[in-house]
């Protein structure tokens, strides 16, 4: 039998105030692959990345991920596959340390916390000092906090990425860092949307996103 | 001591004093005579009714009668705090009524059983003024409390929509909004308690006072008052914010913008 697709999209259509912000979306990546989506702006790129959330629920369509349709009583463990780093991303109250231990205080997560053994690795990974762990995460600059709220997913240890311009405020080396991660990570599944898509020119698939792309290409 | 009876004229000479805030009024021109001549009337008549309809019942002292009263200011107070918080009453009223009605009932029976040790729990001399009391406290926490809940998720739900998808259940993603809600609704009566009898006299002293109490009663039932008010108000706004967070999420987690009157586009 084959192994089910880590996420997949049939035929998805999102209503926001009832016009479609998404219309006969279909996509599916195989595990350890990695997809880029294009389009241009206000297509409903990050809608894809929060309808496979379950933040958005579809009108019609549906969604699979790990082989499992996603609904109201799947969501909440089929999360336990998503890491996701969204646009401009919100660290909420308190350090950089507390952000970073908050996910490990959920109970779902509470058998993870050895992952936290890791922060330093990552921090030298990403090019960030350890002095930052104590700083409010209020205070970093955009391109620090991008890079903390990759951290924060990476530790959660989940096989699917959903990033969402999670390169937006870093300089060209920082780019480049963050894309070679992922260049690298052959156990990860990667959808993604990038304003440099030859940074992600690894690419397993570009899917197109907007009117009349119902598919991968 | 007993209490100075107020005469139809003695009280019509109170509304002389109202030439001050006329004056103000006029002489910076703000657009306020209007609406404060309105709520003039407004609060005169009802409190000529509301008078009236109390001594009634007072006179009656009949259960159901201050039962059915509560429940009436319950209700009341129930629908002026969804308007207040700009929800929708569907969604809202019924689970926030039941929260209301506990955070009233429970300290009101203790205080008048408790306390006072009256045979009639719901004896309508103290029943309807200190649930009254309790009730219009919840009032004021609740509209503070419950806005800053759903405002403060609504305004930061990309840090809420990433607890979620950090796979926090519902009441642990909710957990640093309700904290801070509760936070901002008690901090009022917590600073009241703080400076209580220092800065002004409190309104159940005052009128204990006023009815021919001694200050050493008075105090007593103050004291009795605000605790009663403050363990009001904490179980009003944990079960209100509880009650409520059933119908106003989605399925899924995020927060359902159609609770709110008017859905702010993101």
């Amino acid at each position: 039998m084959n192994e089910p697709a880590a996420l997949e999209a049939v035929d998805v259509t999102v209503l926001y105030d009832g016009h479609a912000v998404l219309e006969g979306f279909s996509m599916s990546l195989g595990a350890g692959e990695t997809a880029l989506l294009t389009g241009p702006s206000g297509c409903g790129k990050s809608t894809v990345l929060r309808c496979l959330l379950g933040f958005v629920a579809p009108k019609t369509g549906s969604v699979r991920l790990g082989g499992e349709p996603l609904n109201a009583e799947t969501v909440w463990h089929l999360r336990r596959l998503l890491a996701y780093v969204g646009q401009e991303p919100e660290l909420g109250t308190g350090t950089v340390r507390e952000v970073l231990e908050r996910p490990f205080h959920y109970r779902a997560n509470a058998g993870l916390r050895d992952n936290l053994k890791r922060i330093g690795a990552l921090f030298e990974r990403f090019g960030l000092g350890r002095a930052l762990l104590d700083k409010e995460a209020g205070d970093l600059s955009g391109g620090e906090k991008q890079r903390v709220a990759l951290i924060a997913a990476i530790l959660l240890d989940r096989p699917i990425f959903l990033l969402d311009e999670v390169t937006s405020a870093l300089d060209r080396p920082g780019k480049e860092n963050v894309a070679d991660y992922f260049r690298s990570r052959d156990d990860a599944t990667v959808l993604l949307v990038a304003h440099d898509p030859e940074l992600f020119s690894f690419a397993d698939q570009v899917v197109p996103v907007g009117p009349g792309s119902g598919g991968a290409r | 001591m007993s209490i100075v009876e107020i005469g139809v004229w003695q009280l019509a000479a109170a509304y002389l004093l109202l030439a001050f805030p006329l004056a103000i009024m006029l002489w910076y021109r703000i657009p306020m005579i209007g609406d404060a001549t309105v709520a003039l009337v407004r609060m005169t008549v009802q409190l000529i009714f509301v008078g009236l309809y109390l001594q009634v019942i007072f006179q009656l002292n009949i259960l159901w009668l201050s039962a059915a009263w509560l429940l009436v200011m319950v209700t009341v107070a129930d629908v002026s705090i969804v308007r207040s918080c700009s929800l929708r009453l569907r969604p809202i009223a019924l689970p926030l009524f039941a929260a209301l009605a506990a955070g009233t009932t429970i300290p009101l029976l203790l205080f008048v059983g408790l306390i006072l040790r009256r045979p009639n729990l719901m004896d309508a001399q103290y029943a309807i003024p200190i649930g009254g009391m309790i009730l219009g406290n919840c009032l004021r926490a609740d509209i503070v409390g419950i806005r800053t809940f759903y405002e403060s998720i609504r305004t930061g739900e990309k840090a809420f929509l990433q607890s979620l998808a950090q796979r926090a259940l519902l009441h642990e993603a909710t957990r640093p909004y309700l904290r801070k809600a509760v936070q901002a609704a008690l901090a009022p009566t917590v600073a009241t308690m703080t400076t209580i009898g220092l800065v002004s006299l409190p309104g159940m002293m005052t009128g204990a006072i006023l009815g021919g109490a001694s200050p050493v009663t008075a105090i007593k039932y103050q004291i009795a008052i605000m605790i009663s008010i403050f363990s009001g108000t904490a179980i009003t706004l944990a079960l209100g914010i509880y009650l409520t967070t059933k119908r106003s999420f989605t399925p899924y987690g995020p927060l359902d913008r159609s609770i709110f009157k008017r859905p702010r586009k993101t």
